[in-house]
């Protein structure tokens, strides 16, 4: 078992690097970051796309003609990258694979990566405010990865390496209604 | 009885033929006692003997026939009373006796029948105070559950109103929100909210 877990993080960082140099190439670093997280979150949402992808009975070809179809928008490195993760085996590295290259990319690009979700796209002011609290807050330089989340109603949420700000209207209005319900 | 009436008439008879053979001398003796006072009283021989052979004649007539029939009569009649008497003092007594037991034996039923009849009333008392208390105890029981139950629904209500009211409140405010807010209106949250959020190094 630990055995498997530390072939699993090897593999990772080895595909992590690869895609890294890949996307230096190409010049993008910071596109693919977005792109690998957008894929992460695709293969994690559908059990027969995982299994899929993950049976050992099913032809190669078939398998890259899936992620061709599926993925089809995504960077041309990525997707060869991810041809070879799947054709070895090795779809279960695909969340240290990520760890792996957000930490490779922040570390080429010399600034900390930032998902920012609002219901609105953001202007030029609020992302230079963003910008300017969370460089000083983290010591770094930050690069914002933006979503556009119709749920959220309001507000923003901001999340880095694993760590989530939710200053959304909705979520106020969850706890807002928690209160209420709780409430003797 | 014939027998005794028989010494009887033959009693009578030999009392009317001295009487008959004798009429002269009484009536000369009642002459002579007329004339003297004491004489009166002090009885002729004349007179006195036959009347003494006539009252012997008959006394012996009568001690030999008449009377023994009439003593074994009164004999038969004294023993038939006397033993009518002790048969009905037996049965006095027996009736008496029997009065007695049965006395007794009412008296003794009287007691069971109150004995049996205060045991049944003990025990009737006894389950009416046993089958009370169960009563009871099963309507505090049943009272204390409804209760439980009421309060529990009571909760369970309230917290489902409250869920209602705060999930409708929130669900207009969502609306309300969600529709009425411009993008100037949104960009102008997500500046004050930006400006009002904490560190990651908090988290």
């Amino acid at each position: 078992m630990k055995t498997s877990a530390v072939n699993i993080r090897a593999k990772a960082e080895v595909y992590a690097r690869v895609l890294l140099e890949a996307a230096q190439a190409s010049d993008r670093v910071f596109v693919l970051t977005g792109e690998l997280a957008e894929l992460l979150a695709t293969v994690r949402g559908s059990l027969e796309l995982r299994s899929a992808l993950s049976e050992a009975t099913f032809p190669e070809q078939a398998k890259k003609a899936i992620i061709a179809e599926i993925f089809s928008d995504y960077a041309p490195e990525l997707l060869a990258t991810f041809e070879v993760m799947v054709e070895r085996g090795d779809l279960a590295t695909l969340p240290r694979v990520c760890e792996f290259y957000y930490a490779l990319a922040e570390e080429a690009l010399g600034a900390i990566i930032l998902d920012v979700s609002t219901v609105v796209p953001l202007d030029e002011e609020l992302r230079q405010q963003i910008i300017t609290k969370y460089s000083s807050q983290l010591g770094r330089g930050v690069l914002l990865r933006e979503y556009i989340d119709p749920d959220l109603i309001g507000g923003i949420v901001l999340a880095s390496h694993g760590k989530r700000i939710d200053a959304s209207v909705s979520s106020q209005l969850e706890n807002a209604r928690q209160v209420l319900s709780l409430s003797q | 009885m014939k027998q005794n009436i028989r010494l009887v008439a033959i009693g009578t008879a030999a009392m009317a033929t001295l009487s008959f053979a004798l009429p002269v001398l009484a009536f000369a003796a009642e002459e002579g006692e007329e004339t003297m006072g004491i004489g009166l009283l002090i009885p002729k021989p004349g007179e006195f003997i036959p009347m003494l052979i006539g009252f012997i004649v008959l006394w012996i007539v009568l001690a030999k026939l008449a009377w023994p029939a009439f003593m074994g009569m009164i004999d038969k009649r004294a023993a038939k009373i006397k033993e009518a008497l002790e048969t009905a003092e037996n049965a006095r007594i027996e009736s008496e006796r029997v009065l007695e037991e049965h006395r007794a034996e009412l008296s003794r039923a009287k007691k069971e029948a109150a004995d049996i009849i205060a045991t049944a009333r003990q025990t009737a008392e006894s389950v009416k105070a046993e089958i009370t208390a169960s009563a009871q105890t099963e309507a505090e029981i049943l009272i204390a559950k409804a209760r439980t139950a009421i309060e529990a629904e009571k909760k369970s209500a309230l917290a489902e109103l409250q869920g209602s009211v705060a999930d409708m409140t929130v669900s207009v405010t969502r609306k309300v929100i969600g529709t009425d807010l411009s993008d100037a209106e949104h960009r102008s949250i997500i500046s004050r909210y930006i400006a009002e959020a904490g560190s990651f190094n908090e988290n």
